[in-house]
């Protein structure tokens, strides 16, 4: 009997030591608590799962550098994209982890839900992927956003259609979700107004396969001089692939140039092979990028989970959220408000993804590193100098 | 060739194109309904198995391994598929469609177990491969045929020929091969079929196990011309329910009509309203044949439907 | 009679203490959509359990109980109260009309054209922009009462409510026309009831049912987007009943406060918590068709 007790008596010391450690150790450091609510599971896991290596590595880096005697803990939350489970999420979150700073979601109707009952928390909603004006047009103080929004893509896209490459027609495609739309909206007005016309303006499914039917639509169109396209990469592959095929586009022997947003990460063209030749879009993560920062975190980020994985725009993006919570903390931010105290008075203060100075409604306003790229014959990517 | 004739040629081609990917799809759903008068909702998960399948084995295996040339390596890779949908059915009816048949015939709950099955196999694929889409290309993902100004891609003609060739085979199968006629006869009356000498366990594993390696099959060729993410089958799973039900349930000539009817309706519903209405429109046709014909566009089976 | 008044007295205890014991924001938000859920599934319950029709597509009388009530409200500046009335109207009437395909069809076929039903419904709220806002949504969205203990009060009483209704209903002739037509639709014809009539009625008030939990979920939620409404929720409205336990009047709704409950106490599980939960269905339906009502029995039965 004392035998079989003794392994016993062990185990449950240990455990009460390993479940005081916890405690020893926040008597030393200070902890700032980071909530992070980000789809795990279902479709929406796509930006989940990047969302969640950037975090890792950059809280892995960041835990190396000094936080003026603080420490980040990290919870994360699934809220798989939809308003309910975000709320709930949110709320679960607010109460059992009670963080300093929240930071999500990918999906826009999953961040706009959350929106008002952070605010009414009090506690900063940091979000590096949603692209709704929604999020920070409606007033929120504690809203701060690091990706670019649906004016500040699609802007650019029609002022270098119609000026630079002389475009006058114009269809666009999009994914049926808030950001398609909204990314839609933002290339049509302005490229209405500066004198274009939009020919037809398709949208699809996510769950849509096969798009030799819509490029067979666009071919019938007439003359088309640029396709702006907003879908994600496994889509895009294929959208661009069939409109090869129909000879709409020039990668296909057309004549339209194929235009996007940051929406595609570094392969697609690779992966689209000669249709996506010729294809004009603004990217805000480079990975050709020089500048030491953005080839740190390249190592980093092959050095922790595969050296023929190259990061995404979406785990750049999520690895500066941290960068971000890491700097207000050594600028003496240690606790909501002085968090968002030190996000509105940040100026200029370097990422992976550009630099960031957060305007009045909480939106990075900085686009510095923001640049036209080409897709040459050899799938590289070729920097054009438009604005 | 006039412009509104190009056009309606070219789209009536994509159109068939895409009713021959949902009827490898929809046939091996027909064929387990034929004789075991179950819906199998996993069975789309079974076509994304396959597709990983023969992903791995064509990129991973045959290449890297075998050293085989990149057509050795897909026409592996197509054996594969089917072998892994064959197991997965194997193992399914063992554990899900055996056990709920000894306990009598409702129909609600083997519709729910698959449910479950579908989930399972989702996510388990998930955890396995992650979200993000795989680039599956075959040999002929690139290459395009053209005919003046008509164009269909090579994996295209691809799926539309392994369709015919399939569903060729299929009805020769059924009626030529005794195991055939075995599977036919449990179809019609299960009891008759077991006093006259058939296995009808045996004959109805046989099915699933053809109709999930059909499954598979229908993976490794659909592989390079989908998004393949662990949700595939979600996408397809829906609308090959309306073709089976459109088509006469049980009943392969109505599956291949139907399913080149909605793949074509499908085509011109793009062309002439708009891609976000696919749905609404093949779904109202659904509806509508079983208002006017319940029993789908060939009548083979008399279903107790008064 | 006298132990079923005892019991409708625990549940009304055991509303009124649940926002006390589990006290903080977040499991009362929990309560609420558990008590949603118990009406879906008792709504589903009445069609699948007791009608015996194989009705995949309950999650499009949810939608349309959610976007008539919210439309009515934002657009036309309703009532709630009102407004929530119109919506259940609304889904009852688009109850009758899938009734009309129960009339024709049975067995898998219902499933599919159910199924097709609950697809089309779901497009219309999604591609009916102009009306329904489609996937841009519908934001800022008030409950009907500020505070979720309060909603938790509503919600819980009117699932009492229906409760009884429903169970009054089963123990009246009418249970027993729609057991009949359960069992053996051929047979009750021969008896002279006219299944066409109590089709519609089972069909027809199980959406009224499911339209009335719509209308408070867009207040819960607080934004609404077509997505939540898509073939999945039938899917687990179906699972609530069948763990619970068809066709008896308790067990859907335990099957909902389990389901609602299990995936919140799973979240620790991270990605493994949708395997487990589809392992679950898959196992339940092979051992425990009867589901947990039948389990409770049989350990009852071996106690006594």
């Amino acid at each position: 009997m004392k035998n079989a007790l003794k392994p016993v008596v062990v185990a449950l010391a240990c455990t009460a030591a390993a479940a005081g450690a916890p405690f020893a150790a926040q008597a030393q450091d200070k902890v700032i608590r980071v909530g992070v609510l980000m789809p795990i599971s279902g479709p929406g896991s796509y930006f989940g799962v990047m969302g969640k290596e950037g975090i890792e590595l950059a809280l892995e880096r960041v835990a190396k550098t000094d936080l003026n005697g603080h420490r980040l803990q990290v919870q994360f939350e699934d809220s798989a994209c939809s308003p309910l489970q975000a709320t709930n999420t949110v709320k679960r979150i607010l109460e059992q982890f009670r963080p300093h700073i929240v930071i999500g979601e990918e999906c826009s109707d999953a961040s706009l839900a959350i929106a008002p009952i952070l605010e009414q928390a009090k506690v900063v909603q940091l979000n590096a992927g949603s692209v709704t004006m929604k999020l920070t047009e409606s007033g929120y103080k504690y809203v701060f956003r690091i990706f670019p929004n649906a004016e500040q893509q699609s802007l650019p896209l029609a002022k270098v259609a119609y000026e630079k490459l002389g475009a006058r027609t114009a269809v666009i495609l999009h994914e049926k979700t808030n950001a398609g739309n909204d990314n839609a909206d933002g290339f049509e007005k302005p490229f209405v107004k500066l004198g274009g016309k939009v020919l037809a303006k398709i949208d699809f499914g996510r769950d849509v396969n096969d798009f030799t039917a819509i490029a067979t639509r666009i071919a019938s169109l007439g003359k088309v001089d640029v396709l702006p396209t907003f879908a994600l990469e496994g889509q895009q592959v294929r959208l661009s692939q069939a409109l090869a095929q129909a000879r709409v586009v020039k990668g296909g022997g057309g004549n339209a140039v194929q235009m996007g947003s940051i929406w595609l990460p570094w392969g697609y063209d690779q992966k689209a092979g000669p249709a996506s030749i010729g294809y004009v879009r603004i990217v805000q993560f480079d990975p050709t990028e020089k500048r030491n920062i953005v080839q740190d975190f390249i190592k980093a980020f092959k050095a922790k989970y595969g050296a023929d994985k190259t990061p995404t725009h979406i785990n750049a993006h999520a690895y500066d959220t941290i960068l971000l919570v890491a700097e207000a903390v050594r600028r003496g931010a240690k606790d909501s408000e002085s968090i968002r105290e030190q996000f509105s008075k940040l100026k200029n203060f370097e990422v992976t993804t550009g630099r960031i100075t957060f305007d009045r409604k909480g939106q990075n306003s900085d686009l510095s590193v923001v640049h036209f790229v080409e897709t040459q014959k050899d799938f590289s990517w070729k920097g054009m100098s438009w604005r | 060739m006039p412009d509104l004739l190009a056009l309606v040629v070219q789209q009536s081609i994509n159109g068939i194109y895409l009713g021959c990917l949902y009827v490898m799809v929809a046939l091996g759903l027909t064929l387990i309904y034929g004789v075991l008068n179950q819906i199998n909702f996993a069975h789309a998960d079974f076509v994304t198995v396959g597709a990983f399948t023969a992903f791995f084995t064509a990129t991973r295996f045959a290449t890297k391994v075998l050293g085989l040339p990149d057509t050795g390596g897909y026409l592996l890779s197509l054996v594969a598929a089917l072998g892994a949908g064959a197991l997965l059915g194997l193992a399914v009816n063992a554990a899900v469609f055996a056990p709920l048949r000894r306990r009598g015939t409702d129909e609600l709950r083997p519709l729910i177990a698959t449910i479950g099955v579908s989930v399972l196999i989702e996510n388990g694929q998930l955890a396995l491969f992650g979200p993000i889409p795989y680039q599956f290309d075959s040999p002929l993902a690139r290459e395009t045929l053209r005919v003046g100004r008509i164009f269909v891609s090579a994996q295209s003609l691809l799926v539309m020929a392994v369709s015919v060739a399939a569903i060729a085979a299929l009805y020769a199968f059924m009626r030529f091969t005794f195991i055939g006629k075995a599977l036919r006869a449990v179809a019609q009356d299960r009891e008759t079929a077991g006093l006259m000498g058939i296995n009808p366990n045996l004959v109805i594993a046989l099915t699933i196990v053809i109709a999930s390696a059909l499954a598979g099959m229908a993976g490794a060729l659909l592989g390079p011309v989908v998004v393949l993410t662990p949700f595939t089958g979600a996408t397809l799973i829906v609308k090959a329910f309306a073709i089976v039900i459109i088509g006469g349930f049980g009943n392969m000539e109505g599956t291949i009509m139907a399913g080149l009817l909605v793949g074509v309706i499908e085509a011109f519903t793009v062309q002439y309203l708009g891609s976000g209405l696919i749905d609404l429109v093949v779904f109202a046709m659904l509806l509508t044949m079983l208002v006017v014909r319940p029993t789908g566009l060939i009548a083979e089976r008399k279903e107790e439907n008064v | 009679m006298t132990s079923r008044r005892v019991a409708i007295g625990v549940a009304i205890l055991a509303i009124a203490a649940a926002p006390w014991l589990l006290g903080t924001p977040y499991w009362r938000g929990i309560l609420v959509l558990g008590a949603m859920n118990v009406l879906l599934a008792l709504s589903l319950n009445l069609v699948i359990g007791y009608t015996g029709q194989l009705n995949l597509g309950q999650s499009a009388f949810f939608g349309i109980g959610a976007y008539v009530s919210t439309i009515l409200i934002k657009t036309y500046g309703w009532n709630f109260w009102l407004a929530g009335l119109a919506a259940v109207l609304a889904a009852g009437l688009l109850g009758l009309a899938l009734a009309a395909f129960a009339v024709r069809l049975r067995g898998h076929y219902l499933a599919i054209a159910s199924l097709g039903f609950a697809v089309i419904t779901y497009q219309v709220l999604l591609n009916w922009e102009d009306v329904t806002e489609g996937v841009r949504g519908i934001y800022g969205i008030l409950p009907p009462v500020p505070s979720t203990a309060g909603l938790f009060y509503v919600v819980a009483g009117i699932a009492l409510a229906v409760y009884l209704l429903l169970d009054n209903l089963i123990r009246s002739p009418i249970g027993d026309t729609l057991r009949a037509i359960r069992e053996d639709e051929v047979s009750a014809a021969s008896l002279g009831i006219n299944r066409a009539v109590w089709k519609a009625f089972a069909f027809g008030l199980g959406a009224a049912i499911a339209g009335l939990a719509g209308v408070f979920y867009p207040g819960f939620v607080g934004t609404l987007v077509p997505d939540a409404f898509g073939i999945i929720e039938s899917f687990t409205m179906m699972a609530m009943v069948i763990v619970g336990g068809m066709g008896t009047m308790i067990g859907p709704v335990i099957g909902a406060i389990v389901l609602t409950f299990l995936p919140e106490l799973l979240r620790g599980f991270g990605e493994l918590r949708l395997m487990i939960y589809g392992l679950a269905l898959m196992l339940v339906v092979l051992f425990m068709p009867g589901g947990m009502v039948q389990a409770w029995n049989a350990l009852r039965r071996r106690m006594s």
